[in-house]
């Protein structure tokens, strides 16, 4: 017994001996890299250590133009250009500043500060010379690529929205869904506005999805069909987002009569629970039928609306909507920031980006509300223009913006549960656009 | 060259923007039908169970007990009013 005892422990020895003997012999191979990276020390002067020091400082490295400091892209080395002059200087402080306007836009004026704070901030750090924050190995790169560069953290916000969102208002009157529709010709007629501008069709596809008004959607798309233009992209479609009940009154206003806006709408039925429960299967199973390219995101919306609705998992539907969305807000708002280095935001396309998006929004804003006032010539019941507005699928900003232009032309009108409806047919509606538009660069 | 490629970019914006609408659209017209089918399959099969009105609305048992007390004080008033 004893001895089968000693010889067992021998044989361990003799195993462990060996194994830590290859170790070392692995090491010895691996070891010339490793040194290489050492770098060998000769005296110097105080002198040449304050020389050697200033050529570290972010200041020098800011105001020498010519570094030859390397583009820092979560790509890695494959798309590693040298910086120019300006975009190693002069560019970065540029971008410092924007970044310092967009801080001021979500702190001072409220703009979407949930989204505004990460991206700005990741762009600040993005523009940091020598740290390569932006780089595969810097902070900003490994969550670009973790969640970004393969699309994983939209379609985990957009789990969240599913779980967050409500369709009865739209199961109460399933017509108004139509609205949702018309309010993507915001994406499709800025579309031909991009080309006509000289985008090529793949930029202009990425861009004018902004007019769909929907951040993770935008983001998707940007990274699929355009992953250079990311960062103007989405600071554009969460500007615009933000920028909603200032964009979209003006335009509400002018394309209706005051008799139209003053229309009152019934109350809305009530809508039963099994209806709340199938529905984002229904919306699932059409997708998976007319369009698979659009099922990451509509299969992301779908589950979370379902654990939503099964009433049996709150506990996974409350971490959807609160903690995941919430972590998940973080990585990609500083994932997206890393795209707001100077060398690729700076670029003449983010002025188009700009103002492309702007016109986007403007005419599914438009197409909506056009569409409303068709529906409500033709409808029974009447259905007030203001909520085809709300098709644009800014949940909720854009019902409630709804809501408050219908009670100033008419105090006690409350319209929020119908602008509810074409609100959240937006968020479908601007997911089968994107599918769409995949489908065509497939 | 440049230019017959922009205007076949514009051209071809166009086309994009004829089926993507069309499909956004029949996508929704589909989701209506089919949700106003389901709407009224689910009225037939599971009609809404019509709140139960509770046999003895609570909340006003005092009330009642007063109005008893109250009934009673009367018909006995009465009652002796009858006798004398």
């Amino acid at each position: 017994m004893k001895l089968k005892q000693i010889f067992t422990a021998l044989l361990f020895a003799l195993v462990a001996l060996t194994s830590s003997a290859y170790a070392e012999e692995h090491k010895a191979v691996t070891n010339p890299e490793a040194s290489s990276v050492k770098k060998e020390y000769h005296p110097k002067s105080l002198s040449e250590l304050a020389v050697s020091f200033w050529e570290t400082t972010g200041i020098k490295a800011i105001f020498d133009t010519n570094d030859g400091e390397m583009s820092a892209d979560p790509a890695g080395e494959l798309k590693e250009h040298k910086l120019g002059a300006f975009e190693s200087s002069f560019g970065r402080i540029i971008m410092i500043m924007i970044v310092f306007l967009l801080f001021y836009l979500a702190i001072a004026k409220g703009f979407e500060p949930l989204l505004l704070i990460p991206i700005a901030f990741g762009g600040l750090l993005a523009n940091i010379p020598l740290a390569h924050m932006a780089g595969p190995d810097g902070m900003l790169g490994v969550i670009y690529n973790m969640g970004i560069a393969n699309e994983f953290f939209p379609l985990l916000i957009f789990m969240g929205v599913g779980a967050m969102t409500d369709f009865g208002p739209l199961l109460a009157n399933p017509k108004t869904a139509l609205l949702g529709g018309a309010a993507q010709f915001g994406i499709f007629g800025s579309l031909v506005g991009a080309t006509a501008l000289g985008f090529d069709l793949q930029d202009a596809s990425a861009i004018s999805i902004i007019g769909g008004a929907d951040g993770p959607t935008s983001i998707f798309i940007a990274n699929r069909l355009a992953p250079d233009m990311l960062g103007a992209i989405a600071v554009a479609a969460y500007s615009y987002m933000a920028l909603v009940p200032v964009i979209q009154p003006p335009i509400m206003r002018a394309l209706t009569t005051k008799e139209e806006r003053q229309i009152k709408m019934g109350i809305q039925r009530p809508v039963h629970r099994l209806e709340k429960l199938i529905f984002p299967i229904i919306v699932l199973m059409l997708s998976i039928m007319v369009l698979p390219e659009s099922t990451p995101l509509i299969g992301a919306f779908a589950f979370g609306n379902f654990a939503k609705e099964s009433g049996v998992v709150d506990r996974l539907s409350d971490t959807m909507q609160n903690s995941l969305i919430n972590i998940v807000t973080i990585f990609l708002g500083l994932g997206v920031g890393s795209k707001l280095a100077a060398d690729k935001f700076l670029v003449l396309e983010s002025l188009g980006i700009m103002i492309i998006g702007l016109i986007a929004f403007a005419a599914g804003t438009a197409a909506g509300v056009i569409m409303a006032k068709i529906m409500n010539k033709f409808s029974k019941e009447p259905i007030n223009p203001l909520i085809g507005a709300a098709g644009v699928s800014a949940v909720p900003m854009s019902a409630r913006v709804v809501s408050k232009v219908g009670a100033e032309e008419r105090p006690g009108n409350v319209l929020l549960m119908h602008a509810m409806g074409p609100n959240v047919a937006g968020v479908i509606g601007s997911a089968v656009a994107a599918g769409v538009l995949l489908s065509i660069f497939k | 060259m440049a230019d017959v490629n922009d205007i076949n970019n514009v051209v071809e914006a166009l086309k994009f923007m004829v089926l993507g609408m069309g499909v956004v659209f029949l996508f929704l017209f589909v989701l209506v039908k089919v949700v106003e089918l389901q709407a009224k399959l689910i009225a037939k099969y599971f009609p809404k169970n019509t709140p139960k009105i509770p046999a003895t609305p609570a909340g006003d048992s005092a009330d009642d007990e007063q109005r008893r007390v109250a009934a009673i004080i009367a018909a006995v008033a009465e009652f002796r009013k009858n006798k004398s």
